[in-house]
């Protein structure tokens, strides 16, 4: 095998590893897609219901943002938005084992996916 | 030409500005307080029509609340925001952040509960669940303003009554407290022509006895004593003359005819010639000739005298007085020792004297000040210390 062969090859094994990365990432997706979509999808309330409680109880991005980190870090039932129906059927969720920044990264997408702001005609 | 005589008796200078001082504290006074009545009556209608406009508004708020409730829960499907014909509407979060508006005025008060901005009247409702996240809904309704322009016309009105009757208050306060005054300068005034009154035969006689009397065929020393009686007479006759016009005269008509001044200056010069003599007093004369006045004589003779006395009075031993006739006015200088400039408008009040050391009443300058007023002449006086005192009368 001549030199230019294995730098093609080369280039070749670099290009595919590149597009597996790639794919790879858009499988896992972010932090909010893996630890929040991939649980509320099994969940027969979608995950914007929840949103829009925390809208109803907390109004602005600072408090509905700061309600939930406060809940997910440390959830029961006093902190929950949910009915008591709702919580008696499928209970309380686990305590996160997120860090911070992952919890406010994820935090910051499901407001931004939801929010009202600018949505309104 | 008959012009009638002033019988008002004016007041002093000190005693107009206080008068003036009074009244114009007392108008200040009446408009601060029509103006905070205006103010609280204003601010009291504006409350009413706010809690009139604040039902309608309720009942606009709760059924664009059902609206937005609406909204928020197919807020999946529907995401246009509820609007009306009859309102305008706002929300905004818990962090006063606008969610949504159509308002017209963009002045939102999130603190108040219903306001007027920029013709329109706001209404704050806070809902009991904060649907899409509003925590304010803001409505807001035209405001024809019709309310302030009957406030306006009804405040117009009343403050206008209000001060009308304010103005005859104050000017029946004010007659009250000039009537201790003029009560006061009444009497005086009733004293001086009564006491005058009797003064009028005794100097009558004296006068005319000392006229009669030929000075020639005396010795020099009778001659002396009869020219002092004569003097002291001729100031009695002064002072009687000038207290009868203050207390009588003026309040006659006055007989007005062409009179050559300069003639008449020479004969008063010439009467108080005596007087002037004992102060060694010597008279420049500088008169021109053919000036007419349209005045009454007795009138134009108490001005010279009162302006010739008072430059013999006020002179000095040895002194001169110059006087000056033309065309335009009549000025008499003495060379006394002058008078000072903050008292030189006090100068024509009755009663006031600036030298008590020389005889008089403090009228001779009042009566001037009065037949100049009459005859429209202009008076002016200047005066420096220790160099003298000019009176110029100015008919041009």
């Amino acid at each position: 095998m001549d030199i230019k062969s294995f730098t093609r090859s080369l280039l070749k094994v670099i290009m595919s590893l590149g597009i597996l990365f790639v794919f790879t990432s858009q499988v896992h997706g972010s932090v909010y897609t893996q630890n929040c979509i991939a649980c509320h999808k099994d969940i027969p309330v979608s995950i914007d219901k929840y949103f829009y409680r925390y809208l109803l109880k907390y109004s602005s991005e600072k408090k509905v943002k700061h309600a939930i980190k406060h809940f997910l870090q440390n959830p029961s039932q006093e902190k929950t938005v949910m009915a008591d129906a709702f919580i008696n059927r499928f209970g309380i969720k686990n305590k996160s084992k997120l860090s911070d920044k992952d919890l406010e990264n994820a935090i910051n997408e499901y407001w931004k996916t939801f929010e009202i702001f600018g949505k309104l005609k | 030409m008959l012009a009638l005589k002033n019988s008002v008796i004016d007041l002093h200078h000190s005693e107009k500005k206080t008068l003036v001082g009074f009244f114009s504290l007392y108008i200040t006074l009446c408009i601060v307080i029509l103006i905070f009545i205006s103010f609280v009556y204003y601010k009291f209608q504006k409350d009413l029509m706010l809690s009139q406009k604040r039902i309608d508004l309720q009942n606009y708020s709760n059924e664009f609340i059902i609206e937005l409730k609406q909204l928020h829960i197919n807020f999946d499907k529907n995401r246009v925001y509820p609007r009306d014909t009859r309102f305008k509407t706002a929300i905004y979060d818990s962090d006063k952040q606008l969610i949504f508006s159509t308002l017209k005025s963009s002045s939102v008060q999130l603190d108040n509960i219903v306001y007027t901005s920029n013709k329109t009247i706001h209404f704050i409702k806070e809902p009991e669940s904060y649907y899409l996240g509003a925590r304010y809904v803001i409505l807001e309704i035209e405001d024809n303003e019709t309310w302030l322009d009957d406030i306006e016309q009804e405040v117009m009105i009343f403050t206008s009554i209000g001060l009308i009757i304010m103005l005859f208050i104050g000017y029946w306060l004010l007659q009250l407290f000039i009537k201790p005054m003029r009560d006061a300068m009444h009497l005086l005034d009733r004293f001086i022509k009564d006491t005058t009154h009797e003064l009028n035969t005794p100097i009558s006689a004296i006068v005319a006895n000392i006229e009669m009397i030929d000075t020639s065929n005396l010795d020099d020393k009778l001659a002396r004593k009869i020219r002092r009686i004569d003097i002291g007479a001729k100031t009695v006759s002064n002072i009687y003359q000038d207290l009868t016009y203050l207390t009588l005269n003026h309040q006659i008509m006055s007989q007005n005819e062409h009179l050559d001044v300069g003639e008449i200056l020479y004969q008063r010069v010439e009467y108080f010639s005596t007087l002037a003599n004992v102060k060694h007093i010597e008279f420049k004369m500088d008169i021109q000739d053919n000036i007419l006045l349209f005045i009454d004589i007795k009138k134009l003779s108490k001005l010279i005298d009162n302006l010739i006395s008072n430059a013999i009075k006020y002179n000095k031993i040895n002194g001169t007085i110059d006087i000056l006739l033309n065309d335009k006015h009549l000025s008499i200088r003495d060379s006394g020792k002058g008078i000072k400039k903050e008292q030189l408008a006090l100068l024509y009040d009755r009663y006031s004297r600036f030298d008590k050391t020389v005889g008089g009443f403090g009228i001779g300058l009042n009566i001037v000040s009065m037949i100049c007023k009459e005859y429209h002449l202009e008076i002016d006086i200047s005066s420096e210390i220790n160099i003298g005192t000019k009176v110029e009368v100015k008919w041009i």
